[in-house]
Formats: structure tokens, sequence, C-alpha cells
């Protein structure tokens, strides 16, 4: 477990001797350290649980599938699921667009979608093996769509829960976490991310991105919003094309693009995923016949071809945020360098990512040295070449091609649950030619079944070319996309980009701040809390303010031990003692006194099969007791009241009050009550009937055993 | 034993009662109470399609709608969902209600066009668009597998097939599941998924019977011999119409249309239409809720929507038809009793080369129902009688349950009773039949099943057995044979809990509290005699503190004396507070008093067993009569007998043996140990 830093969600949580990996994220720069631990631990890993589907929650699954081989049940929520996996294909291609990217491939991503079993919120879920006795249950979290609070339960009693990155605020499109249901879980893992920080309120950061985008658009300029792909993005797509739809906000004349290789298969998705939104969404849909993700304005597209169609002045919402890869990195090369574009950040990154940089030095960076990389094709010398060797191995590989090619045709229609996992695949074979979804390449794939040989060279080709050529960059210029079949190669130039444009961050993360984080930790009540991923001083912070019995700051690596000893065992109640008790309302929940005896009997009223009876006979019952034998107890007072809430109740019987200094006076100033610390009241007055009229009330308030 | 049962609050009491309100031995209005361990519950809230009015209602008025705690509803069908609105607006139903999201969805269009039909036709109106409106505020949606805990009572819904967002419900009260399947197909058609079996085996399960004991044809047969039907009558010049409900299986019959249509280019001329504003506007709900169909439609979606039809047009109305030749019909309602696919039937059947296709199932009573049997006549909306000539024929796409499935389902749940609703009385008893049939050669099998009618309520016992879990300091170590154990039981949800006052807070969100008091009185009299009357009202007095004066009495109320003023201060307890009073009356007495004459410290209360002796004689032979306690009894032998059983008293011990009854023994043990408490001073009784 790790704390007092920024790394991403990736924790051991071991109950007896069942290991469950909580979130398995990793940084947009695949910092090699991060993997190394749980390279470690790969084998004792039984089951992972995933909170939301961005790269800081599941980054390192595919790589831990696909590579480390880590094979046990993934849990996630549906959109978890779909979004997880556009997450992924779009980093995937992202990269692979820049760079020869060999960390994983997007079958890894596949294997890892395959294997994940799929949950609804509050559907609470066994586990087998050596996990029995455990279930989980998926909570909503905010945050991004289909985010998740996990709860872990053991034996019914032992509960834990899992919370980062929640988001306590209704948004536009997602309802808040229901975090607030929770009460005094016995362990509550959380993240300390944003408690030194306070957020805008929404009207005004809301306010603060239009009118930077109109004065942008209006003085010609384009605008770019870097955006995830498939996460916070839907808050903000939405919000513009509302925002746009808006004739008195005077966009409707620009543009608004939203850019990234699975665009359309994520706006698809969340079309389909209205039941997962907030109220307000599922309401246009129930309501107006309306579907909010039916973009009226927002236009979608895969490339820059796509995007050249469409006219400056525009806004560009591109991924990845991070600004490491990806159409926004290719944008803010192209755009930074005119005064009148501005780049508007959405969401801070991991240290060390250039959107960082320029987040944490707003105004300061003028000038920056960037490598500009792409992948071109091919041509001349180099093409040559490649053909050659491409034919002396042609032959070699024939059969294996085969093959793969089958497998290809039978995974098509068949092998998956969700039919457009099959596409990014294919873009990924065709990775030089940004691919637009709606571009039927299943034909050509079938009618030149030699393409599909030549690009899977490709891959293993690539490789070694471009090492040679990574050297001599040149600049390739962009007609040749037109043929396909030509090979490609990675090319990485140094350049230096001045920043002249506008530079912005406008914070829609989504994410609980400080204070928020505060109150609701104070509000769980967890009787112990491990703060994980945060400042010292913010996970400090947290601390202070929450009463729990322990509270662990782990760094990274540590292991802490918060087993506790449990006492419990399992009594049978007699009807003879239920009977007779007399149970009264306290909160949610009906208390009695209850004295009984333990007895050891083979009831031999159970007429249920016998070996059942036989696991019965050895319980406990509890029995009615002799009289004698019954000690005497002290009263007990149960609840816990406010003296503002009493002071509605005295007003309701007519007893007026008033607050001074902290103690609520009544009856002309006769009576006084004070509330000293957690569950104790003192009440004070002269003898007089009032006395023990508010005394009564006072009594009401307690479930009295 | 009667009175006994009586004495037990609903809410332990073990009896689950299931009383049908409407779809018991009938199709429609399905409307089923349940109560448990007093929690109500009612499955689906329908009308009945046949009759109009306040007639088409469930039977509410014999229940109290204001007890119900929770209403669901399985599908957005009318005889599930129609009585909505009406239970919303003109009920005090205060409960919660849940339906799935696309059943939420398609209910609110579907009710809104059940109003302006009603409207039209001039029924006496259940309730307005604004009802409508209003309960779409009031009901509250739930996902699939999602489970939902309302007061204690917990639910989840599965996938039940039938039309789109169709659920099953799984309820759970204090530990007794009972399944509620609503309207369910076990057979995966092309957009919806077969229903699913849950993994947990119910006590109860209830069930719809619609199809009785009969056996459907396969799919495969009945879409060639749909489509065979329409193919043959539009290639012979002829009109077809289909009467359809507008929302269900109308979908699954136009993609099937739909499909022919495009493999069989012949027939490209003849126009498909589909004549339901409804189902056009539902569109958007069948494109947002895919992920309650299944995956083959989830996989398609993506590519291109089999919800766009290329064949199929919608028509917006009679009016807007332009009857010159072949064409397919679908028009709703489904069972023609008016609208627009009668007023089609009615100018269509006189001609023998047209013909009608009964896809769905058909309440008694209805034209569609009455043209099965193959009149030569019937009558039209306005009295008027024409002759039957065009064909006829009933071909089965109903998404309900028959033998061979139902069979299947309750083998692999295997409850133990079997309760059927929603189906005619002769499909119901012979489904009864046919199952107790079934399981009589299995006598290891438990089942019973039931079929009663409306209002008839089914009685069933389900010893629950009730355990508590004891935790914290309490569950140290393990019970022991014989020990007694003392805390507070919580209650919560049907769960029990065993607790240390001390623990509670660790464990619940109970907080244990503590009021102190503190009362200022008046006080202008010596302190001498106050502390005289203390000691005679408590036995012994402790000094705090001599110079200021402050006494402890009971052990518990402190008092200060100060100047003109006593602060009585303690902690505030039932018993405490009694004691405070005694303290306060005698310190309201003491300032009335004048110094007392007799030295202090040799008063105080003392305890006597001689008198203690005579009173309990005195109380036995009130209880007993003048014969039980014999006239020479003394203190170490003492004896009472009562219906010649003899009970031993221990006097000094006030321990009663009688091994002859023990009822007798616990009477008289209750008895002495009373009269002691009341006799001696509080100082001898140990608090």
């Amino acid at each position: 477990m790790c704390c007092f830093d920024e790394s991403p969600h990736c924790y051991l949580l071991e109950i007896d001797d069942f290991t469950i990996l909580l979130d398995c994220g990793w940084d947009e720069l695949f910092s090699v350290n991060l993997v190394d631990s749980l390279k470690q631990n790969i084998n004792k890993i039984d089951a992972v649980l995933i909170s939301y589907p961005d790269l800081l929650h599941l980054g390192a699954l595919p790589y831990a599938v696909g590579k480390l081989g880590l094979n046990c049940p993934i849990y996630g929520t549906v959109p978890v699921h779909k979004m997880g996996q556009m997450f992924m294909y779009d980093w995937y291609l992202s990269r692979y667009d820049s760079e020869e990217f060999a960390i994983f491939d997007l079958d890894d991503v596949d294997k890892v979608f395959d294997r994940m079993t799929v949950l609804k919120y509050n559907q609470t879920i066994a586990l087998k093996g050596k996990g029995y006795g455990i279930t989980i249950t998926p909570v909503p979290a905010g945050h991004m769509i289909g985010g998740t609070i996990w709860k872990i339960v053991k034996d019914g009693e032992e509960d834990i829960v899992y919370a980062v990155d929640y988001n306590h605020k209704k948004e536009r499109h997602l309802g808040c976490c229901e975090l607030e249901k929770v009460t005094r879980p016995s362990l509550l893992i959380t993240d300390a991310y944003n408690m030194l920080y306070q957020q805008p309120r929404r009207s005004a950061r809301d306010e603060s991105l239009v009118v930077s985008i109109l004065a942008t658009l209006r003085s010609q300029g384009n605008v770019l919003l870097a955006v995830d792909t498939a996460g916070r993005v839907l808050e903000i797509s939405n919000l513009l094309d509302n925002i746009w739809h808006n004739k008195e906000a005077g966009l409707f004349a620009y543009n608004i693009v939203l850019m990234s290789k699975v665009a359309h298969n994520v706006n698809e998705f969340a079309k389909s995923s209205i039941e997962w939104m907030s109220d307000r969404m599922v309401k246009s849909v129930d309501d107006a016949r309306n579907n909010p993700f039916q973009f009226r304005s927002v236009k979608l597209c895969h490339s820059f071809e796509d995007l050249k169609k469409i006219p400056s002045p525009k806004v560009v919402l591109a991924s990845m945020p991070d600004l490491e890869c990806g159409f926004a990195r290719d944008l803010f090369v192209m755009w930074c360098g005119q005064p009148n574009n501005s780049v508007i950040f959405t969401q801070r990154t991991s240290p060390g990512t250039l959107a960082r940089y320029l987040v944490d030095n707003l105004g300061r960076v003028l000038s920056l040295q960037l490598d500009v990389r792409s992948r071109a094709p091919l041509a001349g010398k180099e093409l040559d070449e490649y053909l050659q060797t491409k034919k002396q191995k042609a032959s070699e590989t024939m059969e294996y091609e085969e093959s793969s090619e089958d497998e290809d045709e039978i995974s098509g229609p068949v092998g998956h649950d969700i039919m457009v996992m099959e596409e990014p695949r294919r873009q990924g074979k065709k990775p030089h030619f940004p691919v637009f979804p709606f571009h039927e390449e299943k034909v050509k794939v079938d009618e030149y079944g030699e393409v599909v040989k030549h690009e899977d060279f490709l891959i293993v080709d690539g490789v070694e070319e471009a090492e040679k050529d990574i050297s001599d960059a040149q600049e390739e210029p962009e007609e040749d996309m037109e043929i396909e079949e030509i090979p490609t190669k990675c090319m990485s130039q140094s350049k230096i980009l001045k920043l002249n444009c506008n530079i912005l961050y406008i914070d829609f993360e989504g994410r609980s701040d400080g204070p928020s984080i505060e109150r609701l930790v104070f509000q769980v009540k967890p009787r112990r809390l491990i703060i994980v991923r945060g400042s010292q001083e913010a996970c400090e912070k947290l601390s202070a303010g929450c009463q729990a019995e322990n509270i662990w700051m782990p760094q990274k690596g540590d292991h802490i031990n918060a087993t506790i000893e449990r006492h419990i065992y399992q009594l049978l109640l007699k009807d003879s003692i239920l009977k007779d008790l007399m149970f009264k309302k306290c909160r949610e929940s009906e208390v009695a006194w209850v004295t009984g005896q333990v007895v050891y009997d083979t009831g031999s009223t159970d007429i249920e099969k016998s070996d059942v009876a036989e696991a019965k006979k050895n319980q406990p019952h509890l029995d009615l007791v002799d009289y004698n034998l019954i000690p005497s107890h002290k009263t007990a007072f149960l609840n816990d009241i406010k003296l503002s809430d009493f002071k509605q109740i005295l007003g309701k019987n007519g007893i007026p009050s008033e607050f001074i200094g902290g103690t609520l006076r009544c009856c002309g100033g006769n009576i006084s009550l004070q509330r000293l610390e957690t569950g104790k009241v003192s009440i004070e007055g002269t003898l007089s009937e009032d006395y023990f009229k508010v005394r009564d009330l006072l009594y009401e308030q307690y479930a009295i055993i | 034993m009667s009175r006994r049962k009586e004495a037990i609050p609903a809410e332990e009491s073990d009896q689950l009662t299931i009383k049908p309100l409407g779809a018991g031995q009938e199709v429609g209005r399905s409307c089923i109470l349940l109560e448990f361990k007093g929690k109500k519950i009612l499955l689906d809230m329908g009308i009945h399609p046949g009759l109009t009015g306040m007639d088409a209602l469930p039977y509410i008025d014999t229940i109290e709608a204001s007890e119900i705690d929770l209403l669901l509803i399985s599908h957005f069908h009318l005889d599930h969902s129609g009585a909505l609105p009406w239970f919303f607006a003109k009920t005090s139903f205060k409960g919660r209600c849940f339906m799935t999201h696309a059943t939420k969805a398609v209910y609110r269009w579907l009710l809104s066009d059940y109003i302006k039909v009603s409207n039209i036709s001039t029924e006496q109106n259940l309730y307005t668009e604004a009802d409508l409106e209003a309960s779409m505020l009031k009901i509250e949606t739930l996902d699939f597998h999602e489970e939902k805990d309302v007061g204690g009572i917990r639910f989840r819904a599965y996938h039940a097939g039938h039309v789109l967002g169709a659920a099953m419900f799984m309820i759970e009260i204090a530990g007794v599941k009972i399944l509620y399947t609503g309207d369910f197909s076990r057979q995966e058609d092309r957009h919806l998924c077969a229903a699913e079996i849950p993994a947990v085996r119910p006590d109860v399960l209830i069930t719809e019977s619609t199809y009785g004991t009969q056996i459907h044809e396969k799919r495969e047969d009945r879409e060639s011999r749909f489509t065979g039907m329409v193919h043959d009558i539009v290639t012979k010049g002829g009109r077809c119409l289909i009467p359809v409900f507008a929302l269900g299986r109308a979908q699954e019959l136009l993609l099937i249309l739909d499909e022919y249509w495009g493999q069989h280019s012949e027939l490209h001329d003849i126009p498909i239409y589909y004549a339901s504003s409804l189902a056009k506007k539902c569109m958007s709900v069948y494109q947002t809720y895919v992920n309650a169909m299944n995956s083959r439609i989830q996989k398609q979606i993506a590519i291109s929507n089999p919800f766009v039809f290329k064949h199929v047009s919608n028509l917006k109305g009679i009016d807007h038809f332009d009857d010159v030749g072949p064409c397919v019909i679908m028009a709703s309602p489904g069972m023609m009793q008016s609208g627009l696919s009668r007023e089609l039937f009615e100018s269509w059947c006189t001609d023998p080369k047209n013909g009608v296709i009964i896809a769905g199932y058909c309440v008694e009573g209805t034209l569609a129902k009455h043209i099965q049997s193959e009149p030569d006549e019937i009558a039209t909306m306005s009295g008027q009688r024409l002759p039957l000539k065009m064909r006829v024929a009933n071909i089965s796409f109903s998404a309900h349950t028959d033998y061979q499935q139902t069979s299947e389902f309750i083998r692999a749940l295997q409850p133990r009773h079997v309760i059927l609703v929603h189906g005619e009385a002769n499909e119901m008893s012979r489904l009864k039949a046919a199952l107790i049939r079934e399981y009589e050669t299995m006598p290891e099998v438990e089942i019973t099943v039931y079929n009663p009618r409306n209002t008839t309520s089914v009685e069933l016992t389900f010893r629950g057995e009730k355990a508590a879990k004891v935790m914290g300091s309490l569950a140290v170590h393990k019970p022991v044979e014989g020990e007694v154990l003392s805390g507070v039981l919580v209650k919560r949800n049907f769960n029990y809990h065993l607790l240390a006052p001390s623990d509670l807070a660790t464990y619940t969100d109970i907080q244990v509290s503590q009021i102190t008091q503190k009362l200022a009185v008046h006080y202008s009299g010596s302190v001498s005699t106050l502390h005289f009357l203390l000691l005679q009202l408590a036995g012994h007095v402790e000094k705090m503190d001599e110079v200021k004066s402050s006494f402890r009495v009971f052990d518990v109320i402190d008092l200060t004396v100060d100047k003109n003023m006593i602060t009585v201060e303690w902690k505030g307890s039932p018993v405490n507070d009694m004691f405070a009073d005694a303290v306060l009356v005698t310190i309201l007495r003491a300032e009335t008093l004048n110094e007392p004459s007799v030295k202090i410290d040799d008063y105080g209360a003392k305890f006597e067993w001689d008198k203690f002796k005579d009173s309990l004689v005195e109380m036995l032979r009130d209880m007993f009569g003048e014969a039980a306690v014999p006239k020479s009894v003394t203190k170490d032998d003492f004896y009472v007998t009562v219906d010649d059983k003899k009970a031993i008293i221990d006097f000094y011990n006030l321990k009663v043996t009688c091994e002859e009854d023990l009822t007798l023994q616990k009477i008289l043990q209750t008895a002495v140990s009373r009269l002691y408490n009341s006799l001696a001073p509080i100082s001898a009784i140990q608090m």
C-alpha cells in the first residue's frame, strides 16, 4: 500500500488468506517501479476489484494479465467494463501512433475485459473457494460513470469499505456517491488526494469555461480541451453540448468536436448506459424521449482527416489529458504557437507528464523543448528493404498466418460480448490509418486476405525498422496515408515550441474536495482508517479530523496489519424469551434488555433434514432464566440527541427555548440543558413542574432499557 | 392457545400470507398481497383488460393501502401496471414503489396512450394524465440484480424475458425467500433473453400459469408458420391483419417480418404498416435500454439499430391509410376490444382473401378470443352483425411460459410451495394437477401447489429460527451451558445482535447516553433536621464534606446545602429518579419541622425477620387460602401446600423449592422475592 505521493491506486488487501487487489492503476508514463511490487505479488492475488475505468485505476491490468499472467477474476461494474476497454484502446492506439509500443497489446486488453465479471450497483456477490464467506458489493461513487465504492464484507460482520476518488456532489450526468449510507465500517480505506483543496462553485467553474472558450473563439482562435477518453469527458461534452444549444450563449455558430480514437464507441455506450447516470438524465429519456448523449452540436472525429473538414475556429475535446500522446498532444504542438488559441486542462495528471508540468507552472512556461513523435509510412530505400525482408519471410510464416486468419474470422462475430471490441482491434492492425469506426473494414479483410498478412508482419518488423531509423528522423508528407499497404515507422524529433497560447486549468475532475472529504469521513465514523494517496500534509489533516480507533498512513510497500480480534458467536433465541421482550425503537433499530441462560439443547422442534439438525445440535440457545438469577443491571439510555433537535421538540410542546452560550435555556431561564460531550447531557433547574415536564420530554428521546 | 397467538405481534408471527387481489384464477389485473412479519408487500397493480372503470381494478378495497410498505411492478403491461396511477392518486398508499428502468420508461407512454384511448371510448376514467405524471415522481427504479432493502425487506430483480424490462422479484424477509415471476418466458427470442434461474432457492414460488399445461410449438415452427401464412395471404391479394399489443411482442413480430421481407425481394412492393404512434414513441426506450436485452441485440446495436426497420412504415391512423391492395397491418389493441384493429377487422372480415393472425394471448370475453371458436357471424361495435369469412389463425407469439418451461423452472428451483396466479381457473387447476402428478412419484421432494381465488389467502408457516450474534465483550469466551447472559438485544431488519451496553457504540450507530440532573431547592431549615430525616428515609447517609455539609444518600444522590439553597445532583435513571423524588419530598418536609429531639446516630431502619414472616404468611394465605400455610410454621421450617403439592421455602436465602410443580415454584419464588424487596430497607437490598 502506498501513501504520501500521487502514484496510482493499487493496493493489496488480505483477508485471512484471501488476497484482493484493490484497483490496478498505472501512471501515464509506465513507471516501472509501480509494477515491480505487483510483479512480486502477482501469484498471491485471488481477485481484483476495479473502481473506475480510467488509467489511474485499471491502467496496469493489460500488462498484469497479458504479461505477468495475472489469472484471477476481475470485478467491475458494467460501465467500468465498457468504458475501461475504451480507455485502454485509446491509450494503446494513441501510444502506437507515435512510438513503438510493446508494453501490452490489444489482445492483452481484450483478455482483461473478457475476464471481467460485470456487476450492477448494490449487487452482492459471494466469493467462492478460498474467499468463502466474503461478499463484495459495488456502491455508487460518482466521479466517473460506473464509479464504485467497494464494500467487502467478511462473515456478514467485518465490513471493509474501499472508497477513493468519490464525488459527493451530484453532477450533470452522474449521481452522487452513496458513502453516507455506509455507517461505522470496521475499516475504511480512502484517499487524501484532494484534502487540501477546495473547489470553486460549479456555476463559477462552468462560467469560467464558457467565458474563456467564447473569448478564444471570438478572436478566431481554436480551443483545445485535453480530456480523458471515456470518463470525465462525458460530463464536459454533455455540458458543452447543452451550452451550445442554448442560443443566449452565442456559441451556436462555432464548431465543437470530440476527438479520440474511440469517440464513436464511447458515445454509443454513453447513450445506452443512461440507467447508470443521474436521475436527470434518466428523466430526460423517460419524459422527453431525448437521449442526452444524442449530441446536437458536438461532432465526433477520429482522425485529422475528419478534423480538417471542420472549419475553424473550433473547440476540440481531445484525448489524452496528459499530453503525453494522442490527438491532444498533436493538437497542442500544432496550436500552442498562436496567441489567439487556448489550451484548457480539465484534470491533473500524474507528476512528470507534460500536462501536469504546464498546470503546475501556469503562466511561467514560455517555451518548451518537446519530442514531436509521429508514425509515418516507409518510403524509398527503406521501403525496398522492407519489401525484401518481407518476401523472404513470407513463405516461412504462411502456415502460421493462415491459422491466425482463421482465428480472426471466428472471433469476429461470436468471440465477444460486446461487438465493438472488434473494431479497435482492426484499427491496431492498420495503425497508420486512424480509423473511423463507421468504416466497414471487414470487407477489405475478406477481399484482400494478403493485406492482413502484410500488416501482421509489420508489427514484428516495424520494431526493427524503427530502431534503425529512430536517429535520422525526417518529416514525411501526409499524402502517403492514402496507400494502405505501406508499412510505417516511428519518428521522433526534438523541437522547441514557443508557448504563445492561453493555458488554463479548470477543474472538471469531479472529486470531493477537502472540506467534504473531512465531513464524509466524520459521518461514516469508521472504526479504523487507512489513508492512501495524498501528500503527507493532506493525510495528516484527514487523520486529525477523524475519530477512528486506529489510523494508518502506509508508505509504499508498507504492510499494515489491521487485524483485530473478533469475538463473535451465534446464539439461537428461543421463542419463550423473545415473547416477553419489550422492544423499544431507537434510530432504525429496536432494542431490548435481555437476560437468558445458555442452553445447549438438541431442539427436537427441528423438522428439517437430519444432517442440518445435526449441525445445529451444537448451537447454543438462549432460554429463559430463573427470576432470581437475573442480575440487576444499570439502566441504559440509548440514543444521542442534539440540543438543536430537542429545541424543536420543546417548541412543538409549547415550551419556548433559546441557546445562550451553548446551553439551551427554557422556562424563563429556570431550566437549562447542556451537552457536555458525546452522549452526555445535563439538565439543571429549580424544583418546579416545568422541570419534570422538560425532563419527561428529554427521556422520550431515548430508549431506556 | 389461540389467545397466546393473538398476543404475538404481527412482526414476530411466523405466518406468511399470500392473497391475490387480482389474477387469482383469472388473467388480468395482477395484484398479489404478501404479508409476513408485519411487512406488507403488493406485487403488481394491474387492471383487467376485459372490464372497464372501477370494475377493472383489483380488490384493493379489501386491504388498507396505507399499511403497504412496498409495491413492486414486474413489467409495463396494463394488466400489471395499469392501476398504478390510480393507486398513487386515489388511495392512502405511502410506501415505496419499484420497477426497472425500462419498465418505467415504457410505462409512462403506455399509460398515457391508455388514458387517451379511454377518453375516446368515454369510459369511466380511473385517472388523468396529471395522475400519471405524479406517479412518475414516486416510482423508483432498480437495475437487474441490484439488491435493495426497504425496512428489512430485501429484494432483487432477475430477467424474466417476456417483454423489455420484465422482471422477476426475489423477496427476502427475515430469511424467508419468495420468488414472484410476473409474466416470464424461458425461451430466448430475437431481442430478449430467457428468464434466469436465480441461484438461490426460494421457499415460495408465485408463478404465472397463463398457458397451464399447454406446450408451445417450437420457435422455428411458429415463425415459419407465421411468415408462411402472411406470405400466402398477401400473395393471393389479401390483406393481413395482425392485432397486437402496441409494445412487447409487437417489436418481436416486426423484427421477424422485417427480416423476412429482407430475404424475399418479391414482397418488397407489399407494404407493412405499423399503426401505432405509441410504438414509435417508445423506440427511443428500446434504443436506450439495450442492457436489458440479449447479447445478440447488444452486439448488433453498435453497427446498426435493428429497431430501425427497412420495410416497415408507420401509419398514423386510419385516415392516413389508403386501402387499395394487399398489405400487412399490425394494429393495436391486441384483443380487438376497440380501436384501430377492431375497425380494420370489421371492414375486412367479409372477404375470404383477407386474414387475421391472432399472435398474442387473449382474455375471455374479447373479440379476439371469440373468433377463435370460428363463429359464422360477429357483432360490430355499432351492433350490426357481419358474416365472418376471412381466414383466422392463431399463432401464439406470446412470451409466456408453457408447461415444459414451468416444470423445468420448478424442478431447478425446488420451492416448497408453489402458488399459481395469472391463469384462467381451468388452466390453473390443470396445471396444479399436472404438477402434483409429476412429484407424486418423488416422495422426497415436498412441493405443495396452491391456486387461490381472488381475496382468498394462502397461509404458510415458517418457523424461522431467530439467531442473535453475540459480539464484543460478551463474546470473549465461548458460551458455557447454564451461563447467564445479559445485555442489549438490538434488532434491525430482522437481524439480532446481543451486545454489552459498552460495546453498542462500537458495533452499531446507537450511543449510550447519560443524563445528569441538578435541581436547586430553596431550604431554610437546619442541616441536622435534614440529616435526621434523610437517615429515616434511607437508613444510611454518607457525609461527603463536613464543612460544606454535603451528603450522599442511596449512594447516588448528592446533596449540597449552601445558604438557603440545596442542590440535588444525580444521574438520571428510573430508580435514581425515584430516590431523588423521595429525597426532594424529605427536603420539603424538613423545612416545616423543628429540630429533632432524638439522637440521630442511633436511628436507622432495621429489618426484622419476624415481621417479614408474618407478612409472608398473610400474603400466602391471601394467595392460596387459609389452609395453604399451616399454623405452626417457623422460620426454619416454612412450607406451603397448594393442591396437595408441598413447596418448601428456605427463609433466609429466600429460595423456594417444589419438585412436584415447577410453575408453583416459580410463582412462589416471585412472590417471596417481591415481598422481601418491598419490605426490606433499601440499604439491605443490593442494587
